[in-house]
């Protein structure tokens, strides 16, 4: 009976990680990247890996947004000159 | 699987659910609340598997949640801010429906804790949740100034 929290929680982390590989936007997919993280920690705590989960939580939910949103506005101030403020 | 990981599953599918379709369709406003929303959503989830698996350990990860979601969506907040000043994101009833949420699960996890050292640091889990909640919510939808793109 157990079973039905991990595929509650296998479901969500297929669900997200599905949606952050057909967004096209790189700001978009780092929003869904985000709520992959948090999932993914939960994932691990259902599955009985509480160290895993913290380190997946630290680095998730707001580490990698960060870096894909600071890399995706330098490209996008780089590219601004030339052609017009590309969105 | 007793009570507390029914009502964990039961939060855990529905807040998911919720913030995953929130994050995928529409406008950067909502789908930026939806992120917020992941935080209030996981949040008590875990702190009811902590209490449904009998480890008080693993609200370590709720504590840590508390904390680093809202800093996710400031971050979200200051970097995305030139898309959001065209409309403004501000789902007032959907913060306080998740800070309520939160505080019931504080509640019932405290009352199952017992009063100790354990319960001091679930009141801190919950005070950060919703505080962190609430200065998201606000900073998304624009009140405080200083949040700005330089």
């Amino acid at each position: 009976m157990d079973d039905a929290v991990i595929v509650v929680a296998l479901l969500l982390m297929a669900g997200s990680a599905t949606a952050a590989v057909v967004q096209r936007d790189p700001a978009r997919q780092a929003l869904v990247l985000s709520v992959l993280g948090s999932v993914l920690a939960v994932l691990f705590t259902v599955l009985q890996a509480p160290d895993v989960g913290l380190s997946q939580l630290a680095v998730g939910s707001a580490l990698t947004p960060l870096l894909i949103m600071l890399s995706v506005r330098k490209v996008r101030r780089r590219g601004r000159p030339e052609d017009g403020g590309a969105k | 699987m007793n009570g507390w990981i029914l009502a964990a599953t039961v939060e855990l599918g529905g807040g998911g659910a919720a913030a995953l379709w929130g994050v995928t369709t529409g406008g950067p406003a909502r789908r930026v609340v939806a992120q917020n929303m992941t935080t209030s959503a996981l949040c008590p989830a875990l702190l009811l598997f902590s209490q449904g698996y009998g480890r008080p350990a693993y609200v370590d990860l709720a504590l840590l949640l508390a904390l680093l979601g809202p800093v996710g969506t400031l971050v979200f907040a200051r970097l995305l801010s030139d898309d959001l000043a065209a409309e403004r994101p501000s789902a007032w009833a959907l913060t306080w429906t998740a800070a309520a949420v939160g505080a019931v699960v504080v509640a019932a996890v405290c009352a199952a804790t017992g009063p100790g050292r354990a319960m001091a640091k679930l009141l801190v889990i919950g005070a950060l949740l919703i505080s962190g909640n609430v200065i998201a919510s606000r900073a998304l939808s624009g009140g405080f100034r200083g949040v700005r793109g330089g």
